[in-house]
C-alpha cells in the first residue's frame, strides 16, 4: 500500500495495477449484492447472448476504483468522494483488468485530488473510463 | 467586482452545487437553510468558489466563515489580493 500525502503528488501523476475478476469473486459479488441476473451468473445464458462466458457485473469491475485509491493513489490517506463511470465494453470473467489513474486536477485548500481512470482488458481494449474525486488526509 | 456582482454569481454557484434553482442567497444564509448543504457538500461548494472567482480560499477560514456574507467577504478580498 502506498502512503503518499497530498504534499507527495502532482498532476499528470499515473498508477496502475492488473486484476483479474474469477468466478470467485463474481460469485462472492452476487452474494453481496443479491443480483442474480443470469447474463452475470450462468455461462449458457451468457453464450445465448453472444458472450464467451459469464459478464461481469459492471458495478464490480468498477469496485476496482476503491483499490485504485485506496491502495495505490493515494493510497492509505484517501478517501473518496465521488466516483462516475461509463462502461464502454462488457468485461467477461476471467479477463486481465489493467487499472490506472492519471491526477488531473487538485485543490490545495480542500487537499482533493481528481483521478481520470481507465481500464483496459488483455487484448487492450478500454472497458471502463470514469472520474474520481479523493480528498487525502494529510 | 460589486458585492451584487459576487451575490449574482455565487447564487449560480450554489444552484450548481445543491442541483436546486430555488436558492436565493442573503447575506445571513447559512448551512441550516440549504437542506443538503453539509460537510461533504461543503468541500464541493468551495472548490466550485474557488474555481468561478479564480481565487485560493485561505485554509483557516474554510470551516470557519458563518455565512454567505462571510464568504463574500473573503471573495472580495482574495479577489483584490490575487
Amino acid at each position: 500500500m502506498n502512503h503518499y500525502g497530498y504534499k507527495d503528488l502532482k498532476p499528470g501523476m499515473k498508477m496502475s495495477f492488473d486484476a483479474v475478476l474469477d468466478e470467485e469473486k463474481l460469485n462472492m459479488f452476487r452474494i453481496i449484492t443479491g443480483d442474480v441476473n443470469p447474463l452475470h451468473n450462468d455461462r449458457q445464458y451468457a453464450e445465448s447472448k453472444g458472450y464467451r462466458d459469464r459478464v461481469v457485473f459492471g458495478m464490480l469491475s468498477a469496485s476496482l476504483m476503491s483499490t485504485l485509491a485506496g491502495v495505490y493513489l493515494p493510497g492509505e490517506k484517501s478517501l473518496i468522494q465521488s466516483v462516475e463511470s461509463k462502461f464502454i465494453k462488457p468485461v467477461i470473467l476471467g479477463d486481465v483488468i489493467t487499472v490506472t489513474g492519471e491526477i488531473t486536477d487538485m485543490n490545495d485548500t480542500v487537499q482533493r485530488i481528481e483521478l481520470k481512470v481507465t481500464m483496459m482488458n488483455d487484448k487492450g481494449e478500454k472497458v471502463l473510463k470514469g472520474k474520481m474525486q479523493v480528498l487525502v488526509n494529510g | 467586482m460589486t458585492r451584487e456582482e459576487v451575490f449574482e454569481r455565487l447564487t449560480e454557484v450554489f444552484r450548481n452545487v445543491f442541483d436546486d434553482d430555488s436558492i436565493e442567497l442573503l447575506e445571513t444564509t447559512t448551512s441550516k437553510d440549504i437542506e443538503d448543504w453539509d460537510s461533504f457538500e461543503h468541500i464541493n461548494l468551495i472548490v466550485a468558489v474557488e474555481k468561478e472567482f479564480s481565487i485560493k480560499i485561505p485554509m483557516g477560514k474554510v470551516t470557519t466563515m458563518k455565512d454567505v456574507g462571510e464568504m463574500a467577504d473573503i471573495i472580495l478580498q482574495e479577489s483584490v489580493s490575487s
